[in-house]
């Protein structure tokens, strides 16, 4: 059972509401809305990797995984080597200049312990960020799918299907 | 330390998001998520809904009341008292009544305060003996309310949010909520087209955020909108695709509507617009066949045709049937989160707080007898023409939340025009652009420092609670206008120790808030929609029946094609218009003093299409000088295809009324703040 954010990039405008609810939670954004020049726009962060190359490289074991499966961060034993940045495929995790140490997202640790939501899934007034057991969200999109599907099928010669996708 | 999760409404726009102020010693920290009430926007918050517990903060507030010791709009100010700046204003407002007489004095609510807040702005103006009474609302909706009330008999939104959800087709019309009102964008609209099925079309000279779901996307040069609504209107009867019963049973007036559009066809329109004619049409056709909520805003309203082209809009409305039912949308959608507080206290240079005409005898008799004191009989002036009056016949001004040196059109002007006054005061939360000019300026309490009711979009009126002490000697605007009154010698009227008692008496006031008591509106956070006569959820849906007019009846009204009063000529070829972002609001008051907002929105700029940079010499990043016959302004240029040929735009926040024009509609006093001719050329740096 793992508990991810899953992206629905579709649904994003690009508003930010993310990054800010980031930022008042951990005093530095960690996920980014990515802006394109046609207004396509990703919020991207941590994969939190079932096979996280990150966790493998860390030399003094800062970094682990928590119970919902988020690979988490303990900053006191972190001494800012850059080895998770280095072994990272997407370039997730920063140095923190003033502490001296890594900074990336933990999918709220706190608030999750608290029974809330990752504050920027709390905040995205689109649901592009959804988070939950990966696999029932997953289901429960291609569900959508194949309703819609059968929606058009219904509607006959000419209806086009309209997609989540 | 223990934190403290107060309930409160979001401060900026209109949806009426809900959430908490976590408060600790009275000082607020953060905001968390209200995802344990049935709200509006279902726990979800916007960037300024995160970031609204910044601004607060600011060491910028406000703390003590000032005196005006430099030049005015100098910005020198030495702190007083509160005594001394009460028997200062009350003197002087006394000394301008014995000379000029009351009608001397103007008065201005505000769209940022409670609903409690602008109906004490009202009460004492008129116990003053003013009706010179406004609000920088003219310049919000007042194009789309009185084109709405001369048709249906009442402007406000016909449906709650979550039937947009349930329309076939969204039309969003000048309007880009997915930056102005992103939780209702992504709560109902994009449920909608993504979730529901509707299909989507969007009419705006630029692309916007929201406009990936959109199959129809038409560009009209700004100001020009009102040609195309009247080419669907003249698709629509002579196709024949209008709701015959709907027209034969429900409306007034469809002859003489058929005659006044029978020449402006799609050709035509496009000629004006330059939206081809077959883009028409196919709009046209969809809004006649399907169920249409018809979002609208700013792109419409603030023009100085805008009032023509909502009438247009209204009577497509009317003949398509989009109107009282479920399923379907249309309203005002007001800029702010009080915009309604001050639209239905009567904010307004000609209106009683019932809503009723000043000049309506046994109207002002009813509410004499209610006040106590007598009620002046005669109109008022708009705020333009307040501003252009200062001086002559506007002596002083009272100006509560509102920062009409910056958005009022033409602030150079309006700046020239505020040093004409002989008294000028200010209450507000910052030092405003507008507050330079104030011989006294009052520190107000913010948002979350007292309690209130805001009334949403969608005519939700919820209760808002203090979560937070306002710094210094900041007080609640409500309790600053009742402290003057004492001093004014008309403390008898203003009685009142808590915003419960102001509400109370609204209660009793006004007939559409009976119902609306604090004590239901803080047993239901969700509040109630507003006509709400009775205690209860009120009326969610209008016009199920009949319509708010006299005999029940939709009056459709002839509309002809007007021009705007400033078109693109040789000398200034261009068409500038102006957009929201979703990182600040209004002037930027409030915005640019949170963080979070400001480092991630930092500055002005100017779209200009490709083809025009290449006319122009101007590539993406130059500084850019762009003029039109008020003023002009440094920035930088974004050369982008997201603005059409022809057209150049700039954010709303920071200086584009040195650009805007001051002339207005005759009969709504709107400006002409979205489209004027202006030119651009490259600067050397």
């Amino acid at each position: 059972m793992s508990k991810k954010i899953f992206l629905d990039y579709k649904r994003c405008i690009g508003c930010k509401a993310c990054e800010v609810a980031c930022e008042m939670t951990h005093g530095e954004a960690r996920i980014r809305v990515f802006e394109f020049p046609d207004l396509f726009t990703v919020p991207f962060n941590c994969r939190h990797c079932e096979k996280a190359p990150c966790m493998n490289v860390c030399p003094t074991g800062a970094l682990f995984r928590d119970e919902d499966g988020a690979v988490a961060f303990d900053p006191l034993k972190c001494i800012g080597c850059l080895m998770c940045a280095v072994a990272c495929p997407f370039g997730v995790p920063k140095l923190d200049e003033e502490n001296k140490i890594m900074d990336k997202c933990d999918l709220c640790a706190d608030r999750r312990a608290e029974g809330l939501l990752p504050a920027c899934v709390s905040a995205c007034p689109t649901e592009a960020l959804k988070f939950g057991e990966i696999n029932e969200i997953l289901w429960n999109r291609e569900g959508k799918v194949v309703a819609n599907l059968k929606g058009s099928a219904e509607k006959g010669e000419g209806e086009k299907a309209y997609l989540v996708l | 330390m223990a934190e403290k999760l107060v309930p409160v409404v979001c401060p900026w726009c209109s949806v009426g998001c809900r959430f908490y102020a976590v408060s600790v010693n009275g000082y607020i920290r953060r905001i968390e998520f209200d995802y344990d009430h049935p709200t509006v926007n279902r726990g979800k918050l916007c960037p300024k809904g995160v970031a609204s517990y910044q601004f607060i903060n600011s060491s910028k507030r406000l703390k003590k009341p000032l005196k005006r010791v430099g030049e005015k709009g100098e910005g020198k100010f030495e702190e007083i008292s509160w005594s001394e700046a009460y028997r200062i204003i009350a003197e002087k407002i006394k000394e301008i009544k014995e000379t000029y007489g009351p009608e001397a004095i103007a008065f201005l609510g505000s769209e940022k305060i409670t609903f409690e807040e602008n109906y004490l702005v009202h009460k004492l103006s008129k116990a003053i003996g003013t009706n010179h009474l406004d609000f920088p609302g003219r310049y919000c909706q007042y194009s789309n309310a009185p084109a709405r009330t001369a048709v249906f008999g009442s402007a406000p939104a016909t449906n709650p949010f979550e039937d947009v959800a349930k329309a076939e087709l969204i039309v969003i019309w000048g309007h880009n909520p997915a930056e102005t009102a992103p939780v209702f964008f992504g709560q109902y609209i994009e449920k909608a087209v993504l979730d529901n099925g509707a299909e989507m079309v969007v009419i705006d000279p630029r692309e916007t955020r929201g406009h990936k779901y959109a199959s129809i996307h038409l560009k009209p040069y700004p100001g020009t909108d009102l040609a195309i609504a009247l080419a669907m209107l003249n698709v629509v009867i002579s196709e024949e695709l209008y709701d015959k019963e709907f027209v034969n049973e429900r409306t007034t007036g469809f002859e003489e509507l058929k005659e006044a559009v029978k020449e402006y066809t799609p050709e035509w329109a496009e000629k004006i617009s330059g939206v081809p004619a077959e883009d028409i049409r196919k709009v046209a056709r969809l809004i006649a066949t399907k169920r249409m909520a018809l979002l609208v805003n700013e792109g419409l309203n603030q023009h100085v045709n805008g009032f023509e082209f909502a009438l247009a809009l209204a009577n497509l409305i009317a003949i398509t049937g989009n109107i009282g039912k479920e399923g379907v949308w249309s309203g005002v959608f007001p800029g702010a989160q009080c915009g309604f507080c001050a639209a239905m206290s009567g904010i307004a240079p000609n209106k009683l707080p019932t809503g009723k005409l000043v000049t309506d005898e046994a109207a002002r008799a009813e509410l004499e007898r209610l006040w106590g004191f007598k009620i002046p009989d005669w109109v008022g002036l708009d705020l333009t023409s307040m501003i252009r009056e200062m001086g002559n016949k506007i002596k002083m001004m009272y100006i509560v939340g509102g920062n009409i040196a910056k958005s009022a059109p033409n602030s150079r002007w309006v700046q020239e025009q505020l040093k004409k006054l002989d008294f000028l005061v200010v209450q507000d939360i910052f030092l405003t652009e507008t507050a330079k000019y104030a011989d006294i300026v009052l520190p107000a309490a913010a948002w979350f420092e007292k309690t209130g009711t805001a009334i949403s979009a969608e005519r939700r009126v919820q209760r808002t609670y203090k979560a937070a002490n306002p710094p210094g000697e900041a007080k609640p605007d409500w309790l600053i206008l009742v402290e003057l009154a004492k001093e004014l010698g008309l403390g008898e009227y203003f009685k009142y120790e808590h915003p419960d008692e102001i509400l109370r008496e609204i209660n009793s006031v006004i007939p559409m808030f009976k119902g609306a008591t604090p004590e239901y509106l803080t047993e239901h956070p969700e509040g109630c929609f507003f006509p709400c006569t009775e205690p209860g959820e009120g009326t969610k849906v209008l016009f199920k029946k009949g319509f708010k007019t006299a005999d029940g009846k939709a009056h459709l009204q002839p509309v002809k094609w007007r021009e705007p009063p400033e078109m693109p000529d040789e000398e200034y070829p261009l068409w500038l218009t102006n957009f929201r972002q979703v990182g600040h609001w209004h002037t930027g008051t409030m915005s640019f003093e949170s963080p979070s907002l400001k480092k991630r929105w930092p500055e002005e700029y100017v779209m200009i299409n490709p083809k025009d940079a290449e006319k122009y010499g101007i590539k993406s990043g130059d500084l850019v000088k762009v003029e039109t016959r008020r003023g002009s302004v440094l920035v930088r240029a974004e050369v982008t295809e997201h603005v059409r040929e022809g057209v150049i735009a700039m954010p709303n926040h920071w200086n584009i009324n040195v650009l805007t024009l001051e002339v207005t509609h005759e009969k709504t006093k709107m400006a002409e703040l979205k489209a004027v001719a202006a030119r651009v050329r490259k600067v050397e740096e």
